[in-house]
């Protein structure tokens, strides 16, 4: 029996030697990470918004989201996880349902985030952990739910502590007992905290990286397991566009 | 700025020896990133909006994502915007002509049109391009820049004088149909542009490739317009890649 691409991308999440995606948007970003020897694809959901005229915080249709998702899957021969920010829905059976549909079109993984989206902070620990299980329940074992987190995100990082870091560790445990495949912590850079994280998570963490942010060996010695780019590679190239275009206009 | 007004500052942009340069996009963030650049005029590239989205050239990319694409650049920036739309998607040129009021619809004030047999080989005949244009022209009305190319060049290996010839016969018989600008992909020598330029009463539109001639030398020409067709996505999904590969590292 061949391994799957589910497989195959979750056997990528080693804790110190992490996987590394640059986050991409459409099927030529995709083909051009792919090209550049990627292990896996994975979307922003900023990048495919900005792409596409739309704002980001599940402004972009679901049905452009999706259909994008599916062109980028049947393009690559990669594993690809499609950045689904809330499941574009706060009740649990209709988000569960919305990943179903993004499993249905060969994503082996999402991203799925607990700020409330469109609203103020997060979703309370325990809503979460149900949207997360609604969700395991619906896709099944074999799919990859990268929870996120957005404490770290929703603070400045000056304010990122102990106390905060504690909290985190009470939602990955509930994400992981839900149902979690990995947990993520965008904008959560001090080294130190992420060590206590990766020791006293159950699943694989993933590291965002930023302009500014500890380098990618330094992120791995924590134990970190992914890493990735979020909006940065789209926000890059989009000002190496602007700079040939001034040049070829000039 | 109303669809007319974009379309008449659009059309006097092209002024032979001071050519408008046109830097190809193929979404909303490639025509934000060349908006900021100082371009004055967006236009798609279809190859890229194929390339970008999964899609092989050549009328592939479905005509629903193509209009969808194009109304969602028109409703993110200002500027007047023309699109790559190759053979209107159909060689029948009434079908032609409604796929381009659909265009005119979205908010574009343009399009490219080709001459060649999508799908087959060759050009199409040129009293059949020629009733292709007037169809889309009645369609369109004025206020749309109908810029008509001819793949003769694209098509063949030896660009000789008796080529720029039929070049010339067909920018003639497309102004009279209606065009309101002549496009030759692979023209490239300024002494065949020249002539072209003297014989054809239409802005000359060119492209710019890897190793071109530098713009003055095509502008004293007389070349009105320099698009770049698909190579700034090609090299900017090159810099992706070089980019990818070292972070991946």
């Amino acid at each position: 029996m061949t391994t799957s691409l589910f497989e195959r991308f979750a056997a990528l999440h080693v804790s110190g030697d992490p996987l590394v995606l640059f986050n991409v948007w459409d099927v030529g970003s995709a083909g051009a990470v792919a090209k550049s020897g990627a292990r896996a694809i994975a979307t922003g959901s900023a990048s495919v918004a900005m792409a596409n005229g739309f704002g980001d915080g599940e402004q972009v249709p679901i049905d452009f989201a999706l259909a994008n998702a599916k062109r980028i899957v049947d393009a690559v021969e990669l594993p690809v996880t499609v950045d689904f920010e809330g499941a574009y829905s706060n009740d649990p059976d209709e988000g569960a349902r919305n990943i179903a549909q993004l499993a249905g079109i060969g994503a082996v993984g999402c991203n799925f985030e607990d700020q409330i989206v469109g609203g103020e902070g997060l979703h309370p620990i325990r809503n979460q952990a149900a949207r997360i299980a609604a969700a395991r329940q619906a896709v099944g074992p074999h799919f990859f739910i990268n929870c996120r987190t957005d404490l770290f995100l929703k603070a400045p990082q000056e304010t990122h502590d102990g106390a905060m870091l504690d909290e985190a560790i009470t939602r990955v445990q509930a994400y992981a007992d839900a149902g979690a495949s990995g947990f993520f912590v965008p904008m959560l850079g001090n080294l130190d905290l992420l060590g206590r994280l990766c020791a006293q998570s159950p699943i694989p963490v993933n590291f965002m990286t930023y302009p500014g942010c500890p380098s990618n060996a330094e992120v791995a010695s924590t134990g970190v397991a992914r890493i990735s780019h979020g909006p940065f590679p789209y926000l890059a190239l989009m000002g190496q566009l602007e700079e040939a275009a001034r040049a070829a206009i000039g | 700025m109303s669809d007319q007004s974009k379309f008449e500052t659009f059309a006097a942009l092209h002024v032979p020896g001071d050519p408008v340069v046109l830097y190809n996009i193929w979404d909303v963030g490639s025509a934000h990133a060349v908006v900021k650049a100082g371009a004055k005029a967006l236009a798609t590239g279809s190859h890229p909006v194929a390339d970008a989205n999964g899609w092989p050239d050549g009328q592939q990319v479905p005509i629903d994502f193509a209009l969808a694409n194009a109304r969602r650049i028109v409703e993110a920036v200002e500027l007047p915007l023309t699109v790559d739309f190759e053979g209107a998607y159909s060689t029948d040129p009434e079908f032609g002509g409604r796929n381009v009021a659909l265009l005119a619809d979205t908010g574009a004030i343009g399009c490219n049109f080709e001459d060649q047999v999508i799908g087959g080989e060759g050009v199409h005949p040129l009293d059949l391009q020629v009733r292709r244009i007037e169809a889309i022209r009645r369609a369109v009305g004025d206020a749309f820049f109908i810029n008509a190319r001819t793949d003769l060049f694209l098509k063949a290996e030896s660009h000789d004088d008796a080529l720029v010839g039929q070049v010339i016969e067909r920018g003639k018989a497309f102004a009279d149909a209606g065009a309101s600008g002549f496009f030759v992909p692979r023209l490239a020598d300024p002494v065949q542009i020249e002539r072209v330029v003297r014989e054809v009463p239409l802005p000359l539109n060119v492209i710019a490739f890897p190793g071109a001639p530098p713009k003055s030398t095509w502008a004293a020409a007389g070349v009105a317009r320099i698009s770049h067709g698909p190579f700034p996505h090609r090299a900017l999904m090159a810099q992706l890649e070089e980019m990818a590969r070292a972070a991946i590292a």
